[in-house]
């Protein structure tokens, strides 16, 4: 049986007004990449997976970077200390149902400005309502073009 | 429902908890994108089940302040009190919802607790076979927001127990 390729176009833009205004006052495009992957691989999202490898290509991440990131905690030299803290916050804000742990809120609000991480739940947030638009439809990878 | 029911019966409870953070407040435009999104994505949803589903939604997610906030919406919807207890363990007790509650509700598990892999085949077609095409389109929606809702929630530790029914529609 397909799926439902439907998608409320008043939907569609406010999800898009999520994203982009969480980009915008994240402030970091390449942490965004970073983030939305991650998000993606734990929601196991293809569409969204494929888009963002794509994007994340496009803006010249190393290779290393993006292949290696299911394994983050395993490479300290390839992300900074933010961007890790970053990425642990993604990882307890996507699962959810363990809670988000003080540690992880507590390293991210060290690197973090208030309203920077303000901004990057509000970027984690997005990519998992994405993720969850995507994967509910089954919408296939390699339909988005960069 | 009053601010009154947090205050009522506390003593010997625990100190109430602050929030990490002020997340309308640090991030406007974020917060006003979400706003514009519920509105969206509850057109076309029938209010009682999207009760329902939300409470749920938040039931998995762990979300506080979103079970206080819809547990206090659905009440004064004139949702039953058995039918909101009993969601927790709805496949126990099928027979205080229909079916096409049911196939939400089952729905709203596999969307929301995403990360244990994807949305099986055999969910997804008893939700199509309840609800057509457009309105099942609607209800994805509505599940990815209270999903929204609930990370904004619980990563900023809103505090549970001083919402009053209608203060947020």
């Amino acid at each position: 049986m397909s799926r439902t390729q439907i998608l409320d176009r008043e939907v569609a833009q406010a999800m898009s007004a999520l994203s982009a205004a969480s980009k915008k006052g994240l402030g970091d495009p390449v942490l965004a990449e970073l983030v939305m992957i991650r998000a993606s691989q734990l929601n196991h999202c293809a569409f969204c997976l494929d888009m963002h490898l794509r994007l994340a290509r496009k803006s010249g991440e190393s290779q290393d970077r993006v292949q290696l990131l299911d394994a983050w905690e395993e490479t300290e030299d390839l992300y900074s200390e933010r961007e890790r803290a970053a990425l642990a916050l993604t990882e307890a804000v996507t699962v959810l149902t363990g809670g988000v742990p003080d540690e992880v809120y507590e390293r991210a609000a060290h690197h973090f400005g208030e309203a920077e991480l303000a901004h990057l739940i509000g970027l984690i947030t997005a990519i998992n309502g994405w993720n969850r638009l995507m994967v509910s439809r089954r919408v296939p990878p390699g339909g988005y073009q960069p | 429902m009053s601010t009154q029911t947090s205050t009522e019966n506390t003593v010997g409870y625990v100190p109430e908890h602050t929030p990490r953070m002020q997340f309308a407040q640090h991030a406007p435009e974020v917060y006003k994108a979400m706003i514009r999104l519920d509105a969206a994505a509850r057109q076309g949803v029938d209010p009682t089940l999207y009760e329902l589903v939300k409470i749920r939604a938040s039931q998995l997610n762990h979300c506080a302040f979103c079970l206080d906030m819809h547990t206090k919406d659905a009440l004064a919807a004139g949702e039953r009190v058995e039918r909101i207890v009993q969601l927790s363990a709805w496949e126990e007790s099928r027979h205080f919802y229909t079916a096409k509650e049911l196939a939400a509700i089952e729905l709203t598990e596999a969307v929301t607790v995403l990360t244990d892999g994807f949305v099986p085949d055999e969910v997804y077609e008893r939700a199509a076979k309840q609800f057509e095409e457009a309105e099942l389109a609607q209800l994805i929606a509505a599940i990815t927001v209270i999903n929204a809702w609930n990370r904004i929630g619980v990563t900023t530790r809103m505090v549970p127990g001083h919402y009053q029914s209608g203060q947020h529609k």
